[in-house]
């Protein structure tokens, strides 16, 4: 029988060992979050096709027909836009859910133990679900823009895997990091969503990266492109518009951000985990 | 020594909580003082508060423990920490196998989901893996009751239907230590008597528990050994019994057979304004425990502040768990004066009680004490008693080898004086 040994302010290295013991429970919640969210919904899955195809269009119309912006290469304005809505996607939802994952199950963790990071984990693969018909939705996207104009995606396509895991774990080690903050500032859950809609704006999801960068003035162009949900979106975009080019500095900014914020994160969490029970 | 093995070690463990208040506006203080207040941005105090403290326990493979004591002594925490739902500010938690906790159980439901897929949440929610639910999951429906509405989605349910299949799923649990917290004040009288019958069956199954219940007859029911905690201290640890008259000594936290009353005490609406019931001492019985047919005696202290005449009175017997079980009744038999206090003695002479917990109300009665509109003062639990049981040979019933002489099944009160007679025919 295995032991276990809880200690005031333990390492506890039973930890990672849990997760993988109670990783039926991600799936089980990340497959309630997708019930619940359509229960009772006469189109049910349907609207995960239709926001992000409304968001497109509303998106192409304004800044691809009104502010007329380039398209940077000869990729249709709308493939850009929805190559461009994906990544972002990831980063953004990820963000939000860790970052109120204390909030959002304290009555389940006030009565149960399991790895608290279960939750988090469960919703992240919710979204992952939701991306994939996304990515359903982008492939009719690209074959009609093939019939209708001639649009041929980069073989570079191969490699989305890693480009879709890129902005993921950016915004979930991020809203990891600022998961334990969400318990004693409230505001914070007021402030992040209301940041993601800046965010979206700032950052190049509706226009190109080329477009941004040549309208920001020369001597803050590093430090703009320094944004690591651009280098994500930049290098998802890449992979599927032959004409996009890969912005290195950008691309090492994610990384690195990525890098340093999984474990700040996952501490941050943990530290959070302990003892948020006793201040909810 | 009990050669049995030990599964769960608790050593020396402490919770410390942060008590954070708001500050008290510096009302008698200086000019500089009520200024600094007015500008500081963190206007409050904090004081550390020990939910527990020192607490040492050792329990073996198939013990059955009962945690009892009055709210806020910590049995809920130490519960939260033994199923790692909060860590320890010091000490030391060991346990072999498994824990699973029956804490508020429903915990996790999901409104919009249907039986069945709360079913398999809750199993999973709860540390249970597919295939363990699978294999379990018509024994869960069957026990639940719940029949052809598993579904339907669950908001759609009545709250005992929740409450059915919420305990079916936590019932159905494995685990190695098993953790009950008052989750049997739930669903009708006959679905918790079958809650408690597999409740039972759980324990008889030789599987470690903890309970925690204010029900003392479920702890009686349940467990072989009980802890008393009181102010985050174990001041008890063996006994059933004893545990169960020292919870019932300290839990109005008062000294034993002594009770003072305020408007807390009393139903709404009583305004003390005629005649106030103000304290109640047990006479003959330093720890309110009888036997089933020794005399209860009682005396209690009346303040008069109007003239009432012809004032008699009700004494009730209730359940521990409230219902109510008996009701003496005194016709009048005394006059107040305005201004005047005085003892009223009572005595009740045979109360034929079953074993069990008693809380007992008294109410003054103007006129007969049959009419329930004439109230004039009224104490809800003015005191608490235990009955006991005991051998035939001190005038009980009789035992059965299972040491169990009243048996539930044969009610809450013993009725007397009955003659029987055999009339033979030719």
């Amino acid at each position: 029988m295995a032991k276990t040994v809880i200690e005031a302010n333990g390492k506890n290295l039973q930890y990672w060992r849990d997760i993988w013991r109670y990783r039926g429970l991600a799936a089980i919640l990340a497959r309630r979050d997708i019930t619940v969210r359509y229960r009772q919904t006469f189109i049910g899955l349907g609207w995960s096709v239709i926001s992000p195809i409304i968001n497109m269009l509303l998106m192409s119309f304004v800044f691809g027909y009104v502010a007329d912006l380039s398209t940077d290469g000869q990729a249709p304005y709308t493939v850009m836009v929805y190559a461009g809505l994906i990544p972002w996607t990831l980063f953004s939802r990820n963000l939000q859910i860790a970052s109120a994952s204390f909030l959002t199950s304290a009555g389940l963790m006030k009565k149960i133990y399991f790895p608290r990071i279960i939750v988090p984990l469960g919703t992240s693969l919710a979204i992952f679900i939701d991306t994939l018909i996304s990515f359903g939705v982008l492939l009719i996207i690209m074959l009609i823009s093939f019939f209708n104009m001639g649009f041929v995606p980069s073989p570079r396509m191969l490699l989305l895997p890693l480009f879709v895991i890129i902005p993921s774990l950016l915004g979930f080690s991020t809203g990891l990091f600022l998961s334990p903050y969400n318990i004693k500032f409230r505001d914070l859950n007021q402030a992040i969503p209301f940041l993601i809609n800046i965010g979206q704006y700032v950052t190049p999801v509706a226009y190109s990266f080329a477009v941004a960068c040549a309208s920001v003035p020369e001597r803050f162009r590093f430090i703009y492109s320094l944004n690591p949900a651009a280098g994500a979106i930049n290098a998802f975009r890449w992979c599927i518009i032959p004409t996009n080019e890969f912005h290195m500095p950008s691309f090492i900014s994610s990384l690195v951000f990525t890098a340093v914020f999984l474990p700040l994160g996952i501490r941050n969490f943990r530290k959070g985990e302990r003892n948020f029970v006793d201040l909810v | 020594m009990d050669e049995r093995e030990t599964v769960l070690k608790i050593e020396n463990v402490g919770k410390k909580y942060i008590l954070r208040q708001k500050a008290p506006y510096p009302v008698g203080g200086t000019k500089s003082e009520r200024l600094k207040y007015n500008l500081s941005l963190n206007k409050t105090v904090s004081e550390d508060f020990w939910a527990l403290k020192g607490i040492n326990l050792e329990v073996k493979k198939g013990e059955r423990v009962g945690i009892v004591g009055r709210n806020g002594a910590g049995k809920s925490t130490l519960l939260k920490l033994i199923s790692r739902i909060t860590e320890p500010t010091e000490g030391r938690i060991e346990y072999e196998g498994t824990v699973a906790a029956m804490l508020e159980i429903g915990t996790g439901f999901n409104p919009e989901l249907t039986g069945r897929e709360n079913v398999y949440l809750n199993g999973a929610i709860l540390g249970m893996s597919r295939e363990e639910i699978d294999a379990k999951y018509d024994e869960i429906v069957d026990f639940s009751e719940i029949g052809r509405f598993i579904d339907t989605p669950v908001k759609k349910y009545s709250s005992g239907m929740m409450v059915r299949l919420a305990f079916a799923v936590a019932s159905t649990l494995n685990p190695d230590i098993l953790i009950i917290d008052e989750v049997l004040s739930v669903g009708d009288m006959r679905f918790r008597a079958k809650c408690l019958n597999r409740m039972s069956d759980i324990a008889n199954d030789g599987k470690t528990i903890l309970c925690v219940s204010h029900m003392m007859n479920v702890i009686r029911d349940l467990c072989d050994r009980a802890i008393v905690l009181e102010d985050g201290r174990i001041v008890h640890d063996g006994d059933v019994e004893e545990a169960i008259r020292l919870y019932n000594g300290k839990s109005e936290g008062f000294k034993a057979g002594h009770y003072e009353y305020s408007i807390k005490n009393r139903v709404k609406g009583y305004k003390c304004d005629r005649l106030v019931i103000k304290s109640l001492d047990i006479v003959g019985n330093t720890d309110s425990v009888y036997k089933w047919n020794e005399p209860i005696s009682f005396k209690f202290n009346v303040d008069a502040f109007t003239d009432e005449e012809n004032i008699g009175m009700r004494l009730r017997f209730l359940r521990d768990d409230g219902v109510p079980v008996a009701t003496a009744f005194i016709e009048p038999f005394a006059n107040f004066k305005s201004g005047s206090r005085g003892d009223v003695f009572v005595t009740v002479e045979k109360h034929n009680l079953a074993p069990g917990n008693y809380r007992c109300s008294i109410t003054l009665v103007k006129g007969r004490p049959y009419d329930i509109y004439n109230n004039i003062d009224s104490i809800n639990d003015a005191f608490f008693i235990t009955v006991l049981n005991v051998g035939s040979d001190e005038g009980g019933v009789v035992s059965d080898n299972a040491g169990r002489l009243w048996a539930d099944s044969w009610g809450r009160s013993r009725i007397t004086d009955v003659r029987a007679e055999l009339k033979q025919g030719d």
